[in-house]
């Protein structure tokens, strides 16, 4: 035997075997870590408007809140990584196993309204980036329905999957025109370290929106699930958890590059009325055509997620009612998967098709996502300290503190804005 | 995760036969008891004062077919009691009555083998022989069996979920819409349980290497390494061989270092080779550690080859013979090969070890014994491949050969193993998507 074995790549005419393929793309992925992808699925469509219009409407402002999140996000989806690794089950599996009965069918509403709420979002993200085109939502928005449906259903998941993860990757120019727009730095650092906060009803507002958009029960879900079937157990948590927080961190490096870079250029102009507006920041970078990029980015990102968002919710639903996997033999052997995901999508694109301004219809969905958060968390909290669930591995009690006060503060802030917002609707506002 | 969708009808027939012989037995559609109904019920005297309220039921799980009550647990006041199976008299939809006027009661303390139904089973994965899946139970039922309560099936109707998130009284009857028979379930210990249960249904040997794959690839993780605890290692392996790459690559990394070498070496080379090309390195240079030398000397040949050439295909288990040799000497140490039932073809070699022909087990089994195995060679001499040929070139050689196999060999024409025309169906099918879209949809 030679030890020539590794022969060069072959042109041949036969195709190499596909299924191979995946799984080097796959590696890829396990290395960039599920909790790096969580925690970036928080910069889908909804994420972006959220945080151009938080820059456009307080310029530098919101960056201390940002600051805030950040940290609540890096101990929520820490909890949710530990919960995965520990005990290799999703998070609707565990409310399923640990809760009563009538609690797990609430903590399944609650995420499938929440959910529903970002897959309008993400149809609405769609719409915006084909109108930056000159295309009607009145068009996209039904036909991305169909090929988000028909690609799922009937072709190739995965093959779309890149595509969009492709066209996602151009809101990476964001870092860069942060720093190319040439922000006030002094500003920018003293509104993200000195603490501040605007007792403002838009403000708060905002407030539960970045929440709502960042620490997402979506990501949550996904965290604990990716890391359950990636096989990484306890042996490994050291590794899961080094990527979970690198995930957390970056992803709202990104967030607040966003901020940054659309404050620089068209901060204090009051809130974001459209994508074209929002597009203006990525000037510094690619002058004429930051609209197009900023299309290409939005189109990317939203569609992934309208895909995954469904996909994923249904699945979760699937899990808790103990049908499980079953959902992948088949579209007549698994009825309401199927049912479920093609529920969510026509009522999410019909939703963005609904007469008004896109960008703050996505910012009301975050606001939706960010009142439901609080109690999916309390769900999270509870099973993180059980030693039931975690053994020894369960929540510390100087941790413990830490993220009931998380907990209660996004609960209190989301019961402020959802108490205003009541109000508002009988004029008192 | 197609392997049971061919025998759908054979999978519900077997079900509804089982359902039916259990709901057959009068006596017990008759008496079917809630579990979710009875919890809350009131625990009361012969003489119909209230003691308690149940809370949970405990069963012994030692391996019988329908697990018997050994007592239940019940909140007196503001702490729980147990009060053990002997003393109930009679378990109605909504009310336990006790036989006596008096009981004495004691905590409650898990005795070995003991499962609490609410806490550890209801809700919970279990695993459907007869049906071949995963499911979780949304109620569970007991009826008497002679003198005492039995654990007789599980309930897997939505309806029956829906019920219980209505009002209590909505539970009472039982409405056995879809129950699985208790003698047909596999059910797993809890993961937070330093007690293991695993008793393994015996009706579990029944199942197909496919659908043992499919069974592990829907569980969870904790009941998932129980099930494969619960297998010898050959039928494990083999049902490892049968599932999805990545999946089994997960199953691998979760498993002890020294079960998954096992598994590993008892599984096709080929498969096992694939398998640990899908693991990180310090993972797989960590299982062939663990392997038996030879085993693992095998395994790191097979990784050498690119897994887009014939080596990467390959199996390296195939039978040699000298052509030298009578028919009668190669019958003779072929009865103690061990894959002998799979074998469809011998390699025979020349005396200077080069591939000489390959000869069907039907020649040599139509061969005079004291034939040399030369005497059976000749036209048509067998179309080869060398193990570093591309895919292209395997498919070629089996469109020019027509046989179900190719042999494979090395630069200077020895044989060094197979490729199964199965093996290349496989290479050459696209990505089955349709199999396993949402599954691979998280990880």
């Amino acid at each position: 035997m030679t030890d020539s074995l590794i022969s060069p790549e072959n042109g041949d005419g036969i195709r190499p075997a596909p299924p191979r393929k995946r799984k080097r793309w796959m590696v890829w992925l396990a290395i960039l870590g599920p909790g790096l992808i969580a925690a970036n699925a928080g910069n889908d469509a909804g994420g972006i408007a959220t945080y151009a219009s938080a820059g456009a409407q307080f310029g530098y402002r919101m960056l201390f809140v940002m600051l805030l999140v950040t940290v609540a996000l890096v101990i929520v989806q820490e909890m949710c990584a530990r919960l995965g690794a520990y005990t290799g089950e999703g998070l609707m599996s565990l409310i399923r196993e640990q809760f009563p009965l009538r609690a797990s069918a609430f903590a399944i509403v609650c995420l499938l309204i929440a959910n529903l709420g970002l897959v309008v979002s993400e149809f609405a993200g769609i719409g915006a980036a084909f109108e930056l085109f000159g295309v009607s939502r009145y068009i996209s928005i039904p036909l991305a329905a169909l090929v988000v449906w028909a690609v799922v259903v009937l072709g190739n998941y995965r093959f779309a999957e890149r595509i969009f993860l492709i066209l996602g990757l151009a809101f990476i120019a964001y870092p860069i025109a942060a720093i190319l727009g040439r922000p006030n730095w002094g500003e920018v650092a003293s509104n993200t370290f000195i603490p501040h906060m605007l007792g403002t009803k838009e403000f708060l507002f905002l407030v539960v929106a970045l929440i709502g958009t960042t620490i997402t029960p979506y990501m949550q879900l996904y965290q604990a699930a990716a890391v359950a079937e990636s096989g990484n157990g306890p042996a490994e948590y050291r590794m899961v958890k080094i990527d979970t927080i690198t995930g957390a961190v970056f992803a709202n490096f990104i967030s607040m590059a966003i901020i940054v870079a659309t404050a620089a250029v068209i901060g204090g102009s009051g809130p974001l009325s459209s994508a074209k507006e929002a597009a203006q920041a990525l000037e510094p970078v690619a002058g004429a055509g930051a609209e197009v990029l900023f299309g290409i980015g939005l189109l990317g990102a939203s569609a992934l997620a309208a895909a995954v968002v469904p996909l994923a919710t249904s699945y979760a639903v699937a899990e808790a009612l103990g049908v499980e996997r079953s959902v992948s033999r088949s579209f007549r052997e698994a009825p309401l998967f199927m049912g479920l995901f093609t529920a969510l999508v026509v009522i999410g694109s019909s939703v963005a098709l609904l007469p008004g301004n896109l960008i703050s219809l996505l910012i009301n969905m975050q606001v939706v996502n960010g009142l439901i958060t609080p109690v999916i968390l309390v769900f999270i909290l509870i099973l993180a300290n059980r030693r039931a669930v975690l053994g020894a591995a369960a929540n510390g009690p100087r941790f413990r503190v830490a993220a009931t006060v998380i907990v209660v503060v996004i609960g209190v802030l989301a019961a402020v804005v959802l108490a205003q917002t009541v109000a508002g609707w009988f004029g008192l506002g | 995760m197609t392997h049971t969708s061919n025998a759908p009808n054979a999978i519900t027939h077997r079900r509804n036969q089982r359902t039916k012989r259990l709901l057959a037995l009068e006596a017990v559609a008759e008496s079917l008891l809630s579990v979710s109904g009875l919890i809350g019920a009131p625990v009361v005297h012969s003489s119909g004062t209230e003691v308690g309220r149940l809370v949970d039921l405990v069963v012994r799980w030692e391996g019988e077919p329908y697990p018997p009550l050994t007592g239940m647990v019940v909140r007196v006041g503001r702490s729980l009691s147990w009060i053990s199976a002997d003393k109930i008299g009679e378990l109605e939809a909504r009310r336990v009555v006790l036989r006596s006027a008096k009981v004495d009661m004691r905590p409650f303390e898990r005795r070995d083998n003991e499962v609490k139904l609410v806490d550890d089973v209801i809700d919970h994965q279990m695993v459907d022989v007869d049906g071949v899946r995963v499911f979780r139970a949304a109620d569970l039922f007991l009826a008497r069996v002679g003198g005492g309560y039995r654990l007789v099936g599980a309930d897997v109707g939505f309806t029956t979920l829906l019920r219980r998130l209505g009002p209590a009284r909505w539970r009472v009857r039982p409405h056995p819409d879809r129950v699985i028979d208790w003698a047909a379930i596999q059910p797993f210990s809890d993961p937070g349980e330093p007690v293991r249960l695993t008793r393994a249904n015996n009706e579990l040997r029944r199942l197909r290497p496919g659908e043992l794959a499919d069974l592990l690839e829907e569980l969870g993780r904790s009941q998932r390494q129980e099930l494969l605890a619960a297998l010898d290692a050959e039928t494990a392996a083999d049902a490892l061989e049968e599932m999805e790459s990545d999946e089994l690559a997960t199953l691998l990394r979760e498993v002890e270092p020294d079960r998954a070498a096992l598994l590993l070496s008892e599984m096709e080379p080929d498969e096992a080779a694939e398998a640990l090309r899908d693991l990180d390195e310090g993972t797989r240079d960590e299982l062939l550690a663990a392997m038996a030398p030879e085993d693992a000397n095998d395994l790191r040949k097979l990784l050498g080859y690119d897994e887009e050439t014939a080596g990467g295909v390959m199996t390296t288990s195939i039978a040699v013979f000298d052509a030298d040799i009578s028919v009668a000497e190669t019958r003779r140490r072929l009865i103690g090969y061990e894959d002998i039932l799979r074998l469809e073809s011998i390699v025979v070699l020349d005396s200077n070890g080069t591939l000489l022909d390959d000869i069907l087990m039907v020649d040599l089994f139509m061969a005079e014994p004291d034939e040399s195995l030369r005497s059976l060679t000749g036209t048509p001499w067998p179309v080869t491949v060398n193990v570093h040929d591309v895919l292209a070139n395997v498919v070629n050689a089996f469109i020019e050969n027509r046989g179900s196999s190719v042999v494979v060999v090395d630069e200077d024409e020895k044989p060094v193993g197979r490729i199964l025309a199965d093996d290349v169906v496989d290479s050459l099918l696209p990505e089955r998507e349709t199999d396993r879209r949402f599954t691979g949809l998280l990880s």
